[in-house]
């Protein structure tokens, strides 16, 4: 089979991009390369580490593994398109409070992963962050911080107040 | 990030106006700024050293703005670019606070005092009766007028030479240091706007691969540079933009987008050399132990050997340590650039920034002065990583193609080649007298050295690979306890695999073996440890921290082992450690100090210890950021319970073995235990480094806590399942049951078998050739014909077989594997000398129903005309059109070459007479309209028997019950469709449907192998058709049970599976942890796509594992679309060996009821060896 190539419609942080990449390529390199986005990291390239983590439809996916192909009419968001400098998205901020990651190449997917487990469950138990994030490792161990992290983003979002400092 | 100055070299910013720089003058050389205050108010400090992902630019922040009384936001740190930061050494031994910043911190106090002895002059007042704040100096009284820095700056070049002993601020004072500050770098970091060393990006960068040598983790020995054969270039041919360079072992590809670069060192095709092999590296105690080392006498006091003859209490003991990885979560990267002049700059990660400058001299044959390296963060790497290897990759690529290259490692090159952390063998003998009292310690360290040389130097043979020895074993080789007599040996030696530092080096290993060491000795005087400890210690402020830290853990002193069993078979215990980190030579200079409180549950069944709790107490004296320090020790605590539980660099006799997470697994969230870090407060004693510390005790702390739950002593590491279970049966005097043998099992026989010798009779004659037309062009068809040509070909899938990977479309040349030998696909493109340009309608209708071509040769049933010969006429002649469509491709295809007797074309005549009926479809009249759609779909153009029937001896597909029973194509099960399924679960219509539509059914798994190819070209087909397909397939098998009953069923096979998964206690296991679990353990549940079960999937349930190797080799890939996810291939990750674990393990736990597969292994090695087709 010989891969379609031509214009590509990907939807990321809400703009709609035509692409001329084919359709076999990562979305991880189209991301980065094509769209220039840092949030998502190269960490493996086996979806093991989740440095590369993005949401689609809300769910968390390794872009690392993922084809770009299948994706159109998908909403992707990144780290980008969480939030911003000026304006984090409360996961974020708990996480700018908190200090909660060391050398911040892992913390991408953790945000992400976060982010994903605040929506299916908005006031996780410990237990239940854990096992959220058990796929994403941080080799720094900033584990601590990032479970208080993410309990106050949990405080945040339940009781729609800012983190607090 | 390190911010932008106003010039372009630090001889233009202290000759620019609006400046004031403190600087050390250099002979011969532009001086060094330390500290540079510019007119626009900002404050910029300058250090060597950089952040490794540690905060130490936040706590440097801190320090500058605490002398120069700035707000934080006023200052930045540029640090480590060669071109702007003072040389101030490898950013090593956690000395950034201890050492480096004395120098900053004097220029920033130095440049306040002139700035206020300026505004003193200016303001007419004494410089006592001013005060700054934030930048702005007045005076103390509040009246009398101020002014600003930059307003004493604007105008000035102000370059003071750095005063050593300028006064600084009084502690007492500090408002900014000691007061814990949010990192600088982290909102940028968790919005993705922070520049990592991955994230340049240059116009006209390209993107680079490098091919490394198959001796993965060495860089000693002849065969080092000198392993490469040859490179096949026409193995890239197809990729016409991908540029090769080759410089002896040095192999890389360049390309304009980083997939392509990717796919063409994939494809790439090198040949190494084998080479002599070093010993065996699965045992680092033999390895080390047989390196040949040079004893270096550190201490020796007393009468060592007198004092341990007469001991009362004596013992011997071999502590082992085994390599460990640095672990970067990002695989090392680098952007190299030349300019037009030939100057070089190269941006990177390093932390020997002046080092890579001067190897990249060397390599390239460039002055250093002309290398500038812009130093920008990455990954945390805890030692020296591949950093500069990478540099110098990126140098190679870009200087051979003349521009900007962009190089990342590989997940599985990071893992193989990062200079390792160094396996460490530690001998002690000692003992106490009858009071308790430490008589004799004599301790022997070996340590293979770690200076790893650049790669590229030696791959292109810039440097010969002699492996050089360092003194590097020799930090904390010296107890911190009294023992009246002492000798203490540390054996240097060269290097056995490629190491570098890694934190806490040679450290954490000795301190390993003092620390249990003393434990033992304390129990033999009937002594509590801490107190024991506390007794034999004679620096005070060591026994403070001993003390304090057992007193915030509630420590309970004891003699002997407690053994608390919490449930039948989880035992607890506690333990205890204590280490002042040493740095730098032997006796070293002291980092800040840390003792553990550790408490662990062993399950004695399946030897798996979880480390629950660690409570720290570190003495770094004064601390810059209190948070900052805290959560280093929490990341020193996470890593070293890591390293110590989990954590063995694995080998085979080439190379390294561990190339991904799964065979290198490290310490996940779930396991990460509570940790309370407590900082001892020292503020008036000098800042101490507070890098590594609180990793020196963690391994002994541990293996002490293992011995109060168990009453065993470990003396090697890691404490993996299978160590921990030998150990506690060891103690019991057994023999340990789990120790595991393959059983060897009777080698499988191919199911596609040998060739039959079968005679029979050649009846039909030579049929005729049927004359060639001249075509007169697709205009004839209608569109409407085309079209549903279209559909047809995608039913039957015709470019799955008649195209040969990247080639064009239905061009042929795919090779289809028989026991007879390679039937290759013909070219049906009409192309009219080498496709089916010539064939007549009449002549493409005989080759489907009858299997004989254009020119009157008979065609092979691997070309499944027994299923076309059942097409309409209406559909035949819609596919000739479409097919006389396409364009025309000239592509020669291989000449198919069988075994007798398939080699005698014209037996196929025979072959027909018996096998073959070729009669069109009839529909049953007693069955729906959908089910005759779906037989005819199922039985003509989809020709699904072709794959999922077996075939008898002679090539032809079974009938009767044994149709659709499973077949093999490819090497790849077809399985049974219907009653015969290896599927736990009844195929359901709607599971059928949902499998033909999607590639994937949430009770059966995802497509894999040939079948991907097949459910691409469906997609064309409209829904209707499929339904009807999965309709009929359906009805073949009833299974009598509901859609719902059938979920209930999938449901529960799927939790029990799920439970099979742990303990995770074996290699197997481990493996599917990490590399597998992610998708397939059915618990991540917010991903996106969902997760495949494997206990529902054909592939796990069937007759041979070959279907489950050839998913984890291949992965699955759908270029052609990605719907349906993806999965990486492992053929890079996995040995032989560790397939075969998982491949087991998969079968175990996963296929409920299943018996094992025998021979797994040789099932691997046959697979692995296939020829390329």
């Amino acid at each position: 089979m010989t891969p379609r190539t031509g214009p590509l419609r990907l939807t990321v942080n809400g703009a709609t991009h035509q692409l001329a990449v084919c359709s076999g390529a990562l979305l991880l390199h189209v991301l980065r390369n094509d769209l220039q986005l840092n949030g998502p990291k190269y960490g493996c390239g086996l979806a093991q580490c989740g440095a590369c983590t993005v949401l689609i439809d809300g769910k968390t996916a390794r872009s690392c593994i993922l084809p770009v192909g299948g994706l159109e009419g998908c909403e992707i968001v990144t780290l980008e398109g969480l939030g911003t400098l000026e304006q984090p998205h409360p996961v974020q901020a708990a996480f700018i409070a908190e200090s909660a990651t060391q050398c911040g190449y892992c913390v991408n997917g953790i945000i992400l992963a976060a982010t994903a487990l605040l929506r299916r469950i908005p006031d996780p138990s410990d237990n239940d962050i854990r096992q959220a994030l058990k796929y994403n490792l941080c080799r720094c161990g900033s584990h601590n911080e990032v479970l208080i992290a993410i309990r106050a983003a949990a405080r945040a979002m339940t009781s729609h107040m800012p983190v607090v400092e | 990030m390190n911010p932008s100055l106003p010039a372009a070299s630090p001889a233009e910013l202290l000759a620019r106006p609006g400046v004031l720089a403190v600087v050390r003058p250099r002979p011969d050389a532009v001086a060094e700024p330390f500290v540079v205050l510019l007119d626009d108010g900002r404050a910029i400090g300058l250090n060597g050293h950089v952040d490794l992902g540690t905060g130490i630019r936040t706590s440097l922040t801190q320090i500058v703005a605490e002398e120069l009384d700035l707000a934080l936001s006023s200052v930045s740190m540029v640090l480590g670019d060669t071109l702007w930061a003072p040389d101030q050494g490898y950013t090593t031994a956690s000395e950034t606070i201890q050492v480096t910043a004395i120098p900053l911190r004097r220029a920033a106090a130095q440049a306040r005092g002139w700035l206020v002895g300026k505004a003193a002059s200016l303001l007419g007042v004494s410089a006592e009766e001013l005060e700054v704040l934030d930048g702005t100096i007045s005076p103390r009284t509040g009246d009398g007028g101020s002014c600003t820095y930059a307003e004493l700056i604007a105008g000035e070049t102000i370059v003071l030479d750095l005063d050593d002993s300028f006064p600084l601020k009084d502690p007492a004072a500090y408002s900014i240091v000691g007061k814990s500050t949010r990192r600088v770098d982290i909102p940028g970091k968790v919005t993705g706007q922070w520049t990592f060393v991955h994230d340049v990006r240059l116009d006209g960068m390209l993107h680079g691969r490098v091919i490394r040598p198959p001796y993965g983790g060495r860089d000693s020995g002849a065969f080092i540079g000198r392993s490469l054969l040859r490179v096949d270039e026409s193995s890239i041919a197809h990729m016409p933009d991908v540029k090769l360079v080759v410089i002896h072992d040095f192999v890389g590809v360049v390309a304009a987008r980083e997939e392509d670069a990717e796919a063409a060192a994939r494809a790439l095709s090198v040949v190494w050399a084998d080479f002599t092999p070093l010993p065996d590296l699965a045992s680092p105690v033999e390895a080390v132990r047989a390196n040949p080392s040079t004893p270096r006498i550190l201490k020796d006091t007393g009468g060592v050997d007198e004092a341990l003859a007469s001991a009362a209490f004596r013992r011997s003991h071999t502590y082992v340590w085994p390599w460990h990885m640095h672990g970067s979560i990002g695989p090392c990267c680098s952007v190299a650039a030349f300019d037009a002049a030939g100057s070089l700059t190269v941006w990177s990660g390093t932390q020997t920034q002046h080092m890579l400058r001067n190897d990249l001299a060397i390599l390239l044959d460039v002055a250093p002065d002309n290398i500038e390296i812009v130093r920008l963060e990455t990954a945390g790497s805890y030692g020296r990583s591949g950093m500069d290897d990478v540099g110098a990759d990126a140098a190679l690529l870009a200087r051979a193609v003349g521009a900007p290259v962009r190089v990342q490692l590989s997940r599985d090159q990071e893992h193989a080649w990062e200079p390792k952390g160094a396996a460490q063998l530690m001998d002690v003998d000692g003992g106490i007298d009858a009071d308790g009292n430490l008589v004799a310690y004599d301790f022997a360290t070996r340590y293979p050295s770690n200076m790893a040389p650049m790669l590229a130097l030696l791959l292109t043979r810039k440097v010969d690979p002699v492996a050089g020895s360092g003194p590097i074993g020799d930090r904390n080789a010296e107890p911190p306890y009294d023992y009246e007599n002492m000798r203490v040996v540390c054996h240097d030696q060269a290097p056995v695999v490629r190491a570098a530092f890694l934190r806490g080096v040679s450290a954490m290993p000795n301190a390993f073996a003092h620390e249990s060491f003393i434990d033992e000795m304390a129990e033999a005087a009937g002594v509590d440890p801490v107190e024991y400890r506390a007794r034999n210690i004679s620096d005070p402020r060591a026994r403070d921290l001993i003390r304090q830290t057992a007193e915030r853990a509630g420590w309970v002193p004891k003699i002997a082992p407690g053994k608390e069993m919490i449930a039948p078979d989880v035992a607890r215990g506690r333990g205890f450690a204590y280490s002042t980190y040493l740095h730098g030579p032997f006796p070293g200079k002291a980092a800040a100090a840390a003792a553990w409180v550790v408490d662990v549950e062993v399950n004695k069944t399946s030897g798996e210890v979880a480390v629950t709790k660690v409570v720290v107490a570190q003495d770094s004296g004064m601390v810059i950021n209190p948070a900052g320090v805290r959560h280093q020790i929490e990341g020193n605590v996470f890593q070293s319970v890591s390293r110590v539980l989990m954590e063995q660099v694995a080998f085979n006799e080439v190379a390294v073995t561990s190339r991904d997470w799964s065979t290198y697994p490290i310490l996940k969230f779930p396991e990460a235990p509570v940790v309370e870090a407590h900082l001892v407060p020292r503020p008036n004693d000098p800042p101490l480094g507070a890098g590594e510390s609180a990793s020196v005790p963690s391994a002994a702390a541990i293996v002490n806590a293992v011995y109060d739950a168990t009453g065993v002593r470990f003396r090697e590491l890691p404490l993996t399942p299978e160590r921990v279970r030998t150990g506690l049966l060891e103690q019991n005097g057994s023999a340990p049951p789990f120790a595991r043998k393959m059983k060897a099992g009777a080698p499988w026989l191919a199911a596609a078998g040998g060739l039959i010798a079968a005679a029979f009779t050649m009846l039909s004659p030579i049929k005729p050739a049927i004359a060639p037309i001249a075509f007169e062009g697709a205009g004839v068809f209608t569109s409407e014909t085309i079209e549903r040509g279209r559909l047809v070909a995608a039913a039957g899938n015709c470019v799955g077989c008649h195209t040969d990977g990247a080639s064009a479309p239905n061009a042929g040349g795919h090779a289809l594997r028989t026991p007879f030998g390679n039937v290759y696909s013909t070219n049906i493109t009409p192309d009219v000398e080498t496709g089916i340009g010539a064939w007549s309608y009449p002549a493409f209708e005989r080759a489907m129903r009858q299997g004989i071509s254009r020119d009157g040769r008979h065609l092979y049933p691997a070309f499944p005309y027994t299923a076309f010969a059942r097409m309409t006429d209406g559909d035949l002649q819609a596919l000739y059109a479409y097919l006389m469509s396409q364009p025309a491709v000239k592509s020669k295809v291989p000449e198919t070459r069988l075994a007798f007797p398939m080699n005698v074309r014209p037996l196929m005549a025979g072959w027909n007479a018996m096998f073959h009926k070729a009669e069109v479809f009839t529909p049953d009249p007693a069955r729906s309209e959908r089910w005759n759609r779906g037989a005819y779909l199922v039985e003509g153009a989809g020709h699904c028997a072709a794959c999922h029937s077996p075939r008898n001896a002679l090539g032809a597909e079974a009938t009767g019950a044994r149709h659709l029973t499973g077949g093999i194509v490819d090497g790849w099960d077809a399985p049974a469709l219907g009653a015969y399924s290896p599927s736990p679960i009844p195929w359901t219509e709607e599971a059928y449907y949902q499998y033909l539509r999607t590639g994937a059914s949430a009770q059966h798994g995802a497509t894999a192998g040939p079948m991907l190819a097949v459910v691409d070209e469906l997609s064309a087909l409209p829904d209707g058709d499929i339904r009807a397909m999965a309709h009929y397939l359906a009805s073949r098998s009833p299974s009598g049970l509901s859609e719902a009953a059938t979920t209930r069923r999938a449901d529960a096979l799927t939790m029990l599976g799920r439970a099979q998964l742990v303990p995770i206690d074996n290699v197997g296991a481990r493996i599917f942890d990490g590399a597998c679990a992610v998708c397939h353990a059915n618990d991540n549940l917010d991903m996106f796509g969902g997760q495949v079960s494997l206990p529902l999937s054909s592939t796990v349930h069937s007759e041979r594992p070959d279907n489950l190797i050839r998913t984890i080799l291949n992965g699955v890939h759908d270029p052609a679309k990605g719907t349906r996810g993806a999965m990486p291939s492992f053929a890079r990750q996995f040995s032989d060996e560790q397939l075969a674990e998982l491949v087991t393990f998969v079968r175990k736990t996963q296929a409920a009821g299943k018996p094992a597969w025998r021979d797994v292994p040789g099932a691997i090695r046959r697979i692995r060896t296939e020829r390329p087709r």
